[in-house]
């Protein structure tokens, strides 16, 4: 049977059971079992969030029909979320994009693959300096590594970032700032020996239900686990939490310093620890863009901290001064295990770094640091954030592990890993992301010198803050030119000029990177739908197109195509064709060519068949005497990290100032660069809801998961409501200097804002709360601020009709 | 009708939303390219607008009658069931209005089981698991109106009735579903579960002793894995 006659006769025959249903079932006795023997089933992480979730998908007759949670997988345990319960679904939306389409008189019209592969080289020579590529952490490692050698490699070009910049990148010079390198030290096994965690602005139970019930479900089983939530409104979260402790937007930073300072006023820090781990550390004033700042004494440090005691505290944040003293208590103690975890509360904020270093700070001075359950911990948004752009490096000045394009050194590996001349790739640091937009929607003889962007698995038209500015101003700029890879029409696709359909999750080869250094696998199960192709081998195309066209990048130190794959047999493959890029496993090539990398800062991975074998593997992955691979979870503890020194205890041998110690940061507590005011008196905070992923492109097409949560809302405080004299349901405006939007309000919904607060869920094409977000960002990571920006709140009078 | 088509049977409650959403409800937010199927726009005011409980739920499961038609019951209940779920295997969705905050009202009524006029609340199977909502969410939000259904061709697993999963007649059937997650069997098939789904030897506790886990769909089931023809050795797809 066809897909469409099955899809006809599954309609029908539905429908005459529901007759039979309503005419009162006479159906004999019959016993219902589920045989299955046609589904086979296989392994492959979650589609969505950074969790990294393992699920089994089902398959029969060449489409997926089942899900269930993986029994053998380290994160989940066979649990999931309800988004990964419904993952198959995603790739059986009625529109997904089947054929390339090419912009011609204004309107998007089908052409040929072949087309479409010339039409984005001859934009590559138009001027490669003006081509710019923008990627994602939903990109697998695989196309990561094909992203990152294509420009930089192949084009000397860095124009190359991604959407973790707007996601983790604070994270990442947290880290980097603190440890000297990238990613945490932890794991998620800290969770379930932990006795206190911490959310720092962190709605888990729904942004990473998954994790967040190995915490609460060890309730159940009889054991204490204390819950303190730090939070700009109520959340599901807060449901679960023992203490609540309510701030206002933007003072994280002089809570942190509130905790420290009473650490060191109260000599309660861990003196040993910090003795023998920490230097301190604070920004030069002469140089106060210089992310490596200036060495402090402990005096000066505890100098520093000195004015937040907890009364100055309780004025900055609103928490009263006895709560920052239950913290720093519980952060005094040696007898118990504290986890701090958070994500885009305190990343998607203009003091990014400082407050990571910040919370990176309090867990080293009071050494609750390194052993199973004592971490500070990010979570990421996207599955492989850390797999493919964190560790890959996919984004503006990085190279893959963990070096930067800036370093010479780290160039030349880079050249000699992909057998490239000596001096292709680029010194300069390219566009960050707000950057890159900004001069791909300026015209050219304004200095918008970015004239093509090719944007891969991601939706910036939705996800960028200030819309207008950042994407929409691209819309009748005629030299500009947008390709768009994706599954499904999106707010980015709706201004492309070139749209490429894309193969979706197990339409494909995979691996992705999850939050806690797991490096997972996954097997093409089905086939994508109609001319949908791998993304990998989209840019693996282009690639070839330009270098048959003479392009001088395209070629390696050889003379060879730079993507040259070979057989078993040493013969060359020639991947660019699509009816060959499955003849050899193109990820293992590419995989196997990008793992030389991982060993600089060692973050070493196996070799692609472990990862094939195991539900993942967590870095650094080091084989050991007898010839298996062995993974690490706490890294720089010598009891589990082989990197660490016999009889060092711990050890931060990636450490910034090369003793093997980390830095204790101190940052101010500073105002925030747009707050309410007399003409907009709101904070609007922006955030997701459990049901949608990221932009909502792919779990806005699944019944169950639209049904439950169809539209955006603004939430917003009783009281508020009251003064405006609106009731739930009921439409009001939001203004802001950079746009305005309708949505209904809902009191007493999802979460609950504070007076002087209202959120917003972004995940709605249709209400694109982005349009109004502030696009200032860290001055270090470049990631703007989507928590916190001043709105108005006014009331839309309407006609009966529209209730 | 073969085993493959019975099982792909797509629920009649969503097609049934699906038609009641229908008309002036079925407008599409999602861009379509121009001059591939493009759908109709609702009109954003129209489409936008909020409801007190707008779409049709589920019908609340009746109460377990004793009827001597038990094979009625039972061919219902299996519809009511598989009503509920995107597959077999997929957790239900919530047949009611929730508290979006304060969750652990769920207990309230699903903890041990509960049976209030025509309503019947199962007992949870997995009490170990205390974030319901991570996997359970409302079949309709019972504050806004779904702009659009979306259209999606999934067709999941679906439990089927085929006369019996037995080694010999008169063997106990297989499960028919899997058991993770199942720790009390009694949710579904004790006194406050679903109509017909009572064995007639309630005073038996040990299920499994006689009913075999299915070892084509169950984790749990020690043959799983040799029947589940996973990728051990790492062969990709062409």
């Amino acid at each position: 049977m066809t897909t469409v006659d099955r899809r006809e006769f599954i309609k029908s025959a539905a429908m005459s059971a529901a007759v039979a249903a309503a005419a009162g079932s006479t159906r004999a006795f019959a016993l219902p079992v589920l045989t299955a023997p046609g589904v086979q089933w296989n392994k492959a992480p979650c589609r969505f969030c950074g969790t990294g979730c393992h699920v089994l998908v089902g398959v029969e007759d060449g489409r997926v029909v089942g899900i269930q949670g993986d029994l053998k997988a380290d994160v989940n345990k066979g649990l999931l979320c309800v988004k990964g319960y419904h993952v198959g679904q995603i790739l059986y939306g009625k529109d997904r994009l089947t054929t390339p389409l090419l912009r011609k008189d204004g309107r998007l019209v089908p052409i040929s693959w072949e087309e479409a592969i010339d039409t984005v080289a001859r934009r590559v020579l138009k001027d490669p300096k003006g081509f710019a590529m923008y990627g994602s952490g939903q990109w697998t490692i695989p196309e990561g590594c094909a992203g990152n050698k294509f420009m930089k490699g192949g084009l000397s070009s860095n124009h190359l970032d991604g959407n973790p910049r707007l996601c983790m990148s604070s994270a990442v010079t947290g880290f980097l700032s603190t440890y000297g390198v990238d990613e945490p030290a932890g794991v998620y096994d800290d969770l379930d020996q932990c006795d206190v965690a911490i959310m720092w602005g962190n709605n888990m139970a729904e942004m990473h239900p998954v994790v967040f019930s190995r915490i609460v479900d060890r309730r159940s089983r009889g054991e204490k686990v204390t819950i303190i939530d730090f939070g700009t409104r109520r959340t599901r979260t807060t449901d679960h939490a023992d203490e609540f402790l309510l701030f206002k937007p933007n003072s994280d930073l002089a809570i942190a310093n509130g905790i420290a300072h009473l650490l060191v006023q109260n000599n309660a820090y861990d003196k040993d620890f910090v003795a023998r781990h920490c230097n301190f550390r604070q920004l030069d004033p002469e140089k106060p863009d210089a992310m490596q700042g200036k060495p402090m004494t402990f005096d000066e440090y505890a100098a520093a901290l000195a004015e937040y005691t907890p009364e100055r505290v309780e004025q900055i944040s609103g928490v009263p001064a006895d709560k920052i003293r239950l913290l720093a208590a519980l952060f005094a103690r040696r007898d118990i295990r504290i986890t701090s975890l958070w994500c885009m509360g305190m990343n998607q904020h203009t003091r990014g770094t400082a407050i990571n270093c910040l919370v990176h700070g309090i867990h080293l001075l009071s050494g609750h640091f390194g052993k199973p359950g004592d971490a500070p911990t990010s979570l990421t948004g996207q599955p492989s954030a850390c797999g493919t752009v964190r560790e890959v490096g996919t984004l503006c000045h990085l190279l893959p592990g963990g070096r930067l394009v800036a370093n010479e050194d780290h160039r030349k590996h880079a050249e000699g890993f992909w057998n490239l001349p000596e001096g292709r790739i680029n010194p300069k640091p390219g566009y960050h992301t707000v950057l890159l937009f900004e001069k791909f929607c300026t015209p050219t003889d304004k200095g918008g010198d970015i004239h093509t962007l090719w944007v891969q698995v991601t939706n910036p038209g939705q996800s960028l803050p200030n819309l207008h500015k950042l994407f929409k101003a691209k819309k009748g700029l005629e030299d500009k030119f947008l390709i768009v890879s994706d599954v499904y029409p999106t707010a980015t696709t709706e201004l492309a000029d070139l749209v490429l359909p894309s193969a979706l999750w197990v339409e494909k080869n995979g691996m992705y990177g999850n939050s806690e250094r797991r490096t997972q696998q996954w097997f093409k199960m089905v086939d994508p739908p109609g001319q949908a192709r791998d993304d990998c081998w989209q840019t693996i195309a282009v690639a070839r197109r330009l270098f048959d066209l003479g392009f001088e990048g395209m070629k390696n130190k050889d003379a060879e195509f730079l993507f040259t794959f070979k057989d078993k047999g040493g013969k060359p493959v020639p991947v660019w064709d699509w009816n060959h890029y499955y003849d050899i496993n193109v990820d293992e090539a590419f995989f196997e060519e990008y793992r030389p990398f991982s060993k600089l800062k060692q973050k070493d991975l196996a070799p692609y068949a472990e990862y094939a074998r195991t539900r993942g593997l967590r870095w650094p992955v080091v084989q050991q005497p007898d010839g298996s691979w062995r993974e690490t979870r706490w890294r720089f503890s010598e009891f589990d990290d082989p990197y660490v020194k016999k009889g060092a205890g711990t050890q931060f041998y990636n450490s910034v100032t090369k003793d093997d110690k980390a830095l204790v940061w101190f940052r101010p507590w500073e105002p925030p660069p747009e707050g309410p005011d007399a003409d907009y008196p709101y904070w609007l905070c922006t955030g997701r809801v459990l049901e949608h992923w990221h932009t909502g492109s792919m779990t806005r097409r699944v019944p169950q998961l639209h049904r439950a949560m169809p539209a955006a809302y603004v939430e917003i405080s009783s009281t508020d409501a009251a003064r405006l004299g609106v009731r739930s349901g009921e439409r009001v405006a939001l203004v802001s200097r950079r746009g305005r939007l309708e949505l209904p309000c809902w009191i007493g919904g999802r979460g609950d804002c504070p007076e002087g607060t209202v959120f917003v869920p972004f995940f709605d094409e249709s209400l694109l709360i982005n349009e109004l977000t502030l696009d200032a960002h860290d001055p270090f990571s470049k990631q703007p601020d989507y928590k916190k920006c001043a709105v108005r709140v006014e009331r839309v009078v309407t006609t009966g009709a529209a209730r | 009708m073969n085993p493959t088509t019975r099982r792909r049977l797509t629920a009649a409650l969503p097609l049934a939303w699906a038609s009641l959403a229908g008309a002036g409800l079925a407008g599409s937010l999602i861009v379509n390219p121009p001059d591939l199927d493009p759908a109709p726009r609702a009109d954003p005011q129209e489409s936008r607008r909020w409801v007190s409980n707008p779409v049709p739920r589920p019908a609340p499961l009746a109460p377990p009658v004793l009827t001597p038609d038990r094979a009625a019951a039972f061919s219902e209940s299996l519809e009511a069931r598989a009503g509920l779920r995107a597959y077999e295997g997929a957790p239900p969705v919530i047949p009611h209005a929730i508290k979006d905050l304060d969750l652990r009202t769920c207990r309230t009524c699903h903890a041990t089981g509960l049976r209030t006029g025509d309503q019947l609340a199962h007992a949870v199977s997995h009490t170990h698991l205390a974030n319901c909502t991570q996997c359970h969410v409302e079949a309709a939000n019972h504050q806004f109106a779904p702009v659009h259904d979306p259209a999606n061709s999934f067709a999941g697993i679906r439990p089927q009735a085929a006369g019996g999963f037995r080694a010999l007649s008169g063997s106990p059937p297989n499960i028919p579903h899997t058991t993770f997650m199942r720790t009390n069997c009694a949710s579904c098939h004790g006194p406050h579960g679903y109509p017909g789904l009572q064995p007639d030897h309630l005073d038996r506790l040990n299920c499994v002793q006689c009913h075999a886990l299915n070892a084509e769909f169950d984790q749990l089931s020690p043959a799983f894995n040799a029947s589940a023809r996973e990728n051990p050795t790492g062969e990709q797809r062409r």
